[in-house]
């Protein structure tokens, strides 16, 4: 090698060194330095603008297991509540108690409370989404309540990592159809779209201590003209329920822009999830029409995605909704043999006509009640215009309080589960058919 | 000018391609939506099927002067006069989108991964690394972009599958964005974006034969525009308008969204490596034409000596402007409205009158 070759060689062996070397410098941070937010709630503050909570894991004790957020002994997350003029000006008062220097990269959940999401919420959206630290896939829930007591009433007993806890709650839409995946990325392109609104989980603290304390004054299923409530006619803080777990979600908060104007239950959402064709799966409980006090179960899912037609007829928007389910029977209660060739229409049309009369009436609450595009309608509206200008001129927000819905459901039964046929059942008194 | 020199027509597409495209690790996506709303993707089209016809004008007028670059042309139009005007026009030209181009990569370096890091410490390394880019010379340059390139194409539409969850199709419409105007008149200067094609009559001699000059423009034009449409088709599909106009770093924004399940998320580390070797292999590309024509332009023989030079001026330069909204509104607001002048009309205007003046000289000979 030449001494110049050499010089060269040299040369590029110390940049490479320094580039690899140098270039964390000014920005090391050790991991073990950072104190990591899960959970943020927000809530209207006494002493000031907001009163925040912070969610904060202790990694060691995730590490070795330990149990989760509002339990004694080793916590797997630390809380700490502050009022503060604004997130970011808290997160900088709460690094000035905590040892460990706060980091939102591992956000899972802002929680913003009822009060404060009514007042509305585009500032601290728009704080949120600016921070690199913070990813627009962390979920947005509006908490009946107060968000620092739904924070503190978590408790991730089946889960270690509360981080985890959080992404599997949220995300369990996706087979229950009661809330709907509400991330800030969409909660920020909702606000700013002409063409839909955006919707919110709802979460809660349960309010029930025991079983014996349970009611149904907070269930929707008097407005629904039923007898008894189906499992989706709650919303979060109502579910008859106890246990160790306390908080719940269920249901979605409306918005109107970055507004909250209303609330739907879970049974609504599934509604909106149908609408929009953002689930998996879901079971569907609905009443027997043969046998009445009898129920049907069936596992729904999308046959093909839903397709919507709009048209404006005297200036107001007709929306045409053809909706293709398929399912698979669960659990027939009566017994009566629903598998039969003969008897399945029965079953089929029995779902149509019971999802048509439910899915009409969510409709027309979102457009009359609440005024809120929520199943983003105006995105199919605005590809019958030209440009730009002439869909701002139109302004779909403010013509979709008059729609009108013409729901038309499809519903086919593909498969029976295990039994293809119901058989009746041998008593004392003899062979007793299915009712 | 015959030079020793020569690669392929694969090698030239690479780095004609990187030339083209680095803007798509930038703000192109968001640029072309602040231009036609959501039919940015269409006026991309649009641009590149001009460009397309352009190159077609030009690389017929080219052909007469096989061999020769730029410079040889306008020196064999009005001698040493001419090389030098033409030389200082093409060198302001690459000194200030250097300058541009590197405060933005060390603007977004600073935003993305190191904010607490000073600006100047982010512009030390890529600056190391145009040095030891362009004392490496063209060869090495596009021998290293043959290489780089296949990986960056598969690591960038991965990215842009990677999002493909987040698509909805009603955020293409109205299909004309903001007009039909904004598109096919207001839209005709923004071939600008298209204004490293100058380059190309710069590496003409490199490429030896005509018929390679010609298919490495073609080539490259439409690969570039192909990745251009696509990223702005992608990031369209994924952030309707207006909520398009917000992003910094749109393609960067779309790599943060991956996320398929609890362990295959945080991906945009593969945006941020992809990025860097871009930026390397455009600012090294760029800073050796730089010196390259300052050398042929004053016809001295060496241009190493001139690469620790010419990087101060560009950092130094690259630092005036106060700010990130500055260096943006400087490259989108007057570059991008004006540069198709120098790459498109003056390389054509010089190739017009050398013919012109050739015709002259045989009728006179």
């Amino acid at each position: 090698m030449g001494k110049g070759s050499f010089r060269i060689f040299c040369l590029v062996l110390i940049s490479a060194l320094m580039l690899i070397m140098f270039t964390g410098c000014f920005d090391r941070r050790e991991v073990d330095d950072l104190a990591y937010v899960i959970a943020i709630g927000l809530d209207k503050g006494k002493t000031n603008f907001l009163k925040m909570t912070l969610q904060i894991a202790v990694p060691l004790a995730v590490g070795s297991g330990n149990e989760g957020g509002g339990g004694n002994g080793n916590k797997s997350v630390i809380l700490t509540t502050i009022e503060t003029p604004s997130i970011f000006s808290g997160l900088n008062m709460a690094n000035n108690y905590l040892s460990k220097e706060i980091n939102l990269s591992h956000a899972k959940v802002v929680v913003f409370s009822e009060e404060l999401a009514r007042e509305g919420i585009q500032k601290y959206i728009n704080a949120l989404k600016r921070f690199r630290e913070v990813r627009g896939n962390t979920y947005i829930v509006v908490s009946r309540g107060s968000a620092e007591e739904y924070l503190r009433s978590i408790k991730p007993l089946l889960e270690v990592n509360p981080a985890k806890f959080f992404e599997m709650n949220l995300s369990s839409y996706r087979y229950t159809s009661f809330t709907a995946g509400s991330k800030l990325l969409d909660f920020q392109l909702q606000q700013t779209s002409s063409g839909s609104q955006p919707v919110v989980t709802l979460a809660s603290t349960g309010k029930f201590e025991s079983s014996d304390e349970f009611n149904l004054e907070g269930s929707t299923y008097k407005e629904k003209d039923r007898s008894i409530p189906l499992e989706g006619d709650f919303m979060a803080g109502n579910i008859p329920r106890v246990g160790d777990l306390k908080s719940e979600i269920m249901g979605i908060a409306v918005f109107d822009g970055a507004k909250m104007v209303g609330e739907l239950d879970g049974g609504e959402v599934t509604y909106y999830l149908i609408v929009n064709g953002s689930f998996d799966n879901f079971y569907f409980t609905f009443a027997d029409p043969l046998h009445e006090g009898d129920y049907i179960l069936v596992s729904i899912y999308t046959g093909r995605p839903p397709l919507s037609k709009m048209n404006m007829v005297e200036d107001k928007p007709v929306i045409d909704l053809d909706i293709k389910l398929e399912g698979d029977i669960i659990s027939i209660q009566s017994g009566e043999n629903y598998e039969d060739i003969n008897k399945l229409p029965i079953l089929e049309k029995t779902v149509e006509e019971f999802m048509k009369k439910e899915m009409e009436r969510f409709l027309y609450k979102t457009s009359r009640e609440f005024k809120s595009d929520i199943c983003g309608f105006g995105k199919q509206m605005k590809k019958k215009f030209i440009d730009w200008n002439e869909w701002e001129k139109f302004n779909w927000l403010s013509k979709y309080k008059d729609a009108e819905f013409n729901v038309n459901i499809d519903f086919k039964v593909r498969r029976p589960g295990l039994i293809v046929r119901s058989t009746p059942v041998y008593t004392s008194e003899g062979k007793v058919a299915p009712k | 000018m015959k030079s020793k020199i020569a690669f392929g027509v694969w090698e030239a597409v690479t780095i004609m391609v990187i030339l083209f495209c680095t803007q798509v690790f930038l703000d192109f996506p968001r640029t072309m939506v602040e231009n036609a709303g959501n039919a940015g993707w269409i006026l991309v089209i649009y641009v590149t099927i001009i460009v397309l016809l352009l190159f077609a004008i030009m690389s017929k007028l080219y052909s007469r002067f096989e061999g020769m670059d730029i410079l040889d042309i306008s020196e064999y139009l009005a001698g040493n006069v001419g090389r030098i005007i033409a030389g200082m026009v093409f060198l302001v030209y690459f000194v200030f989108i250097l300058s541009v181009v590197l405060r933005e990569y060390a603007e977004n370096v600073k935003t993305v991964s190191l904010p607490t890091t000073p600006i100047v410490y982010i512009m030390c390394f890529f600056a190391i690394s145009m040095i030891v880019g362009a004392y490496a010379g063209i060869e090495a340059l596009v021998r290293t972009s043959a290489v780089s390139v296949p990986v960056i194409i598969v690591a960038y539409i991965s990215i842009l599958l990677g999002v493909s969850q987040y698509f909805d199709i009603t955020n293409l419409f109205p299909i004309l964005g903001t007009g039909a105007k904004d598109i096919f008149i207001n839209g005709i200067p923004k071939i600008s974006f298209f204004s490293a094609i100058s380059v190309l009559f710069f590496i003409a001699p490199f490429v030896k034969t005509y018929k390679n000059f010609k298919s490495v423009g073609y080539i490259s034009i439409i690969i570039a525009g192909i990745g251009l449409t696509l990223s702005s088709l992608v990031y369209m599909l994924v952030f309707p308008y207006p909520a398009s106009l917000e992003n910094v770093l749109p393609l960067y924004t779309l790599a943060r969204l991956i996320n398929y399940g609890r362990f295959f998320q945080r991906i945009e580390t593969i945006f941020v490596v992809i990025w860097d070797t871009v930026a390397m292999l455009y600012l090294s590309t760029v800073l050796f034409l730089t010196v390259y024509v300052f050398k042929k332009t004053f016809k001295l023989v060496y241009y190493k000596p001139l690469i620790i030079p010419f990087t101060l001026i560009i950092v130094t330069v690259s630092l005036i402007p106060q700010s990130y909204m500055s260096v943006v509104e400087l490259e989108n607001r007057y570059f991008r409205r004006i540069i198709w002048t120098v790459s498109f009309a003056f390389i054509t205007l010089i190739m017009l009158a050398a013919i012109l003046f050739k015709k002259r000289r045989k009728r006179r000979s």
